[in-house]
């Protein structure tokens, strides 16, 4: 054990004499950063800043007794979370355990953080989650039931959330919902992008890449500031939600880059596709959608669940129009002065979860390139 | 195009001309519509600014600003000569948009510098024969892949920049870099007094014979062309250097001398390189792996060492693959500094914003600053066109 054990030491580490002087730099390095962390996060740090202010953090200012409808909507986004994996994932034994695992941990957390009681919702989310993951793998037969009950979810989570109004939606909550919103909104209108700079009507195409070649080189900060501006001019009459408005900017935006992925999976199916379909006389409209844009879609899956993490981390700009997202929740609770000297604790635990989603969704768009790349094989 | 020529003549003479008529009708249609979506969409706007009691007209850029920005400079004229100098509240609108044009571009360029040299860096280190440094690579990569960019600005400047000592007790870093709370000063470059006119021409002569040196193309001219910008230099040293290092200094009320980055613009900056160079590392890897393994083995069997083969062989191909993803780099890179405004930097959408709030006019505004957006994506691609042009004709020849 140890002959290997020093045999991968010598190969990793000390193979040649360039190697062995990086290694004896980094690793006294490593050593006192990990020992000065380990050092603050468990002696020095104050976690119960955290834990004071979990409420604020996860769904900002929302009135507390009409807490049970984020609960609802945490365990609506559950189900929708387990039936997007059911769709490509077989939820295998280890696949089930691991995902069991990290529930539970949460849920520990969460009861240690707050209280017993919302450890005791958190686990029963997980568990809905992981039995729709269960329902939800059938393969293909019931995708199309799974699609609109993913929609049915995002109108859900809106129905059940707004009674209290748009304005006091906040926290980790604002994020989540803006990101699946808006992932959900881009999608027929960069699809509608796509076609029609592929299309062989000359002004669609021209009017198409102008909208795609310009929304993609302004800033996304840009473009949600000024909808946000322009919305109240042009409808004087009736207040539009900031949220609502924050929404129609990201999905502008995000539209063009949808556009583009998507021309690139329509460039990817093949061209005797396209003549086949039109020598069996079908009409533009059956050949798009029932021939060209299934395959087309099925090579971008993994691109435009990449595009959620960019829509995940675009949602911090919604500060720009006055709302208070994960970032903000953040940062509001840094500036109350009793917690001023908490910095590190905050900004440590925002990084952690945000690395956290982060990491999931590119782990997804990775298995998922991988599972379609097996498939086309 | 075949398959269309094929049905085009499938199709009788009498229906041609109505399929010819519809398909233009269908185009019409399509202007119609999107050009009659625009014209109410500005007619509304301008309705209502005007209701607001506000004309359309750009003619608020020649009024005076009346607002402070922390940096920036402005074109201006003094005696008749053109000079720049830092923004007051005095200046106009327009000179305001500049001085944020001017801050906006001040952090892009360095970033576009710095994250091309260190994402190589990490690039490289990602595919490293040392577990530690490989696994390093990868955790900096996708640690900073997958946060937001906004976080990590704000982090820098929270929980780094301005925990930096005070200016009074600034930490000094190897006696040229001095690090306080407000703001990093790095030694600069100053003009000495004993320098006389011969060595400045010694200077510019030197100058000028290295962009010659590298304008013009063969071996031995180039030679000839350094060897005589290096002994031109050598001149003019022994002449009078005319420029000296000014190194700057921690005094009881703060720092002086040398060339100062506010706090502002360090966050951002380092904010954006770090990111940058995460994507940049990516492509510089991709681009690496996606080269053929008998580039590696028959450097390998010529005797070659490994950080010779990716010096001499490996890295030149590779620069000619990244151009083009680094271009959208680069392009999203200037995108990415409109973030200031979380810190208060006064990058051109900080103060675009500033200006619309202060006179209401935000369709001139929107309209300047997305040109403005759009002119520098397109000066970037064109750069990175061209040197990809020159870079992969001269393979070709």
């Amino acid at each position: 054990m140890s002959t290997l054990a020093l045999r991968w030491v010598h190969r990793n580490l000390f193979a040649k004499p360039f190697d062995a002087a990086l290694s004896l730099v980094i690793i006294p390095l490593l050593a006192w950063a990990a020992y000065a962390f380990a050092h603050w996060a468990l002696i020095d740090a104050h976690w119960q800043v955290v834990g004071g202010s979990f409420k604020v953090l996860m769904t900002g200012i929302y009135p507390a007794d009409q807490l049970w409808r984020a609960w609802v909507s945490v365990a609506i986004l559950c189900a929708m979370f387990g039936a997007g994996l059911g769709l490509s994932l077989r939820p295998g034994r280890t696949a089930l355990a691991s995902v069991g695992l990290v529930g539970i941990l949460i849920a520990a957390a969460v009861a240690a953080a707050i209280d017993l009681h919302s450890g005791m919702l958190t686990a029963a989310s997980a568990v809905i989650g992981i039995a729709a993951w269960i329902g939800a793998y059938r393969p293909a037969a019931n995708q199309r039931i799974v699609m609109s009950g993913l929609l049915a979810g995002v109108v859900a989570i809106f129905v059940v959330l707004s009674p209290p109004g748009f304005e006091v939606w906040g926290g980790l909550l604002l994020s989540v919902v803006l990101t699946i919103a808006v992932s959900i909104l881009t999608l027929p209108f960069g699809i509608l992008l796509a076609l029609g700079r592929q299309s062989r009507i000359a002004s669609l195409r021209v009017i198409s890449t102008a909208y795609i070649e310009t929304m993609r080189s302004v800033p996304l900060i840009l473009v949600v500031y000024w909808i946000w501006i322009i919305v109240p001019l042009l409808a004087p009459d009736t207040s539009v939600p900031g949220l609502l408005r924050g929404m129609a900017g990201f999905a502008l935006f995000f539209a063009a880059y949808v556009a583009e992925y998507v021309r690139s999976g329509l460039q990817a199916v093949p061209r005797g596709q396209i003549e086949a379909a039109r020598s069996l006389a079908m009409s533009s409209w059956t050949l798009n959608v029932d021939i060209v844009l299934p395959q087309a879609l099925r090579v971008v899956v993994p691109s435009l669940v990449g595009q959620i993490l960019d829509i995940f981390n675009g949602a911090t700009l919604v500060f720009i129009i006055g709302l208070t997202d994960f970032l903000r929740a953040g940062q509001m609770i840094l500036a109350d002065p009793q917690n001023s000297s908490r910095t590190y604790e905050i900004y440590v635990f925002l990084f952690a979860v945000y690395l956290a989603i982060g990491g999931a969704i590119t782990y997804a768009s990775r298995r998922l390139e991988a599972h379609l790349a097996r498939g086309s094989r | 195009m075949s398959t269309e020529i094929a049905e085009y003549h499938s199709i009788p003479p009498a229906r041609r001309g109505l399929l010819i008529a519809s398909k233009w009708l269908v185009q019409a249609a399509i202007v119609i519509v999107v050009a009659g979506l625009v014209i109410w969409l500005g007619l509304a706007v301008r309705e209502a600014l005007a209701r607001k009691g506000i004309q359309f007209s750009f003619g608020y850029l020649g009024h005076g600003a009346n607002f402070s920005l922390s940096e920036g400079v402005v074109p201006s004229f003094v005696g008749g000569w053109p000079v720049l100098e830092s923004f007051s509240p005095s200046h106009s609108n327009l000179q305001a948009l500049f001085a944020g044009l001017w801050n906006s571009l001040k952090v892009a360029l360095s970033a576009i510098v710095l994250c091309t040299m260190f994402g190589t860096l990490v690039g490289i280190g990602r595919l490293s024969t040392n577990w530690l440094v490989r696994n390093l690579c990868f955790g900096l990569v996708e640690a900073v892949r997958n946060t937001p960019l906004l976080i990590q600005i704000v982090f820098w400047y929270f929980a780094v920049v301005l925990r930096f000592p005070p200016a009074n007790a600034a930490s000094n870093w190897f006696g040229g870099l001095l690090a306080s709370r407000s703001g990093v000063f790095l030694p600069g470059l100053a003009i000495s007094e004993r320098a006389g006119a011969a060595s400045w021409g010694l200077l510019a002569a030197a100058f000028a014979l290295l962009v010659a040196c590298v304008v013009l193309g063969g071996s031995r001219p180039r030679l000839i062309l350094l060897a005589a910008a290096i002994s031109a230099l050598i001149a003019a040293a022994l002449v009078g250097f005319p420029l000296g290092l000014d190194l700057p200094v921690a005094t009881r009320f703060g720092a002086r001398g040398g060339f100062s980055i506010s706090p502002e613009m360090t966050a951002l900056l380092v904010a954006i390189v770090v990111n940058s160079s995460a994507y940049v590392a990516e492509i510089v890897r991709g681009a690496i792996e996606a080269l053929p393994k008998g580039q590696w083995e028959a450097s390998a069997s010529l005797g070659l060492s490994r950080s010779h083969t990716l010096r001499d062989i490996i890295l030149p191909q590779v620069f000619r693959i990244v151009l083009p993803s680094l271009a959208n780099r680069y392009i999203s890179l200037t995108k990415d500094t409109s973030l200031g405004i979380a810190i208060g930097f006064p990058d051109l959408f900080n103060v675009y914003g500033t200006v619309s709030n202060q006179t209401g006019r935000n369709l001139e505004g929107v309209v300047i600053v997305m040109l403005t957006y759009l002119a520098l994506s397109w000066i970037i691609s064109a750069c990175v066109n061209g040197i990809n042009a020159r870079v992969n004709g001269r393979r070709a020849r």
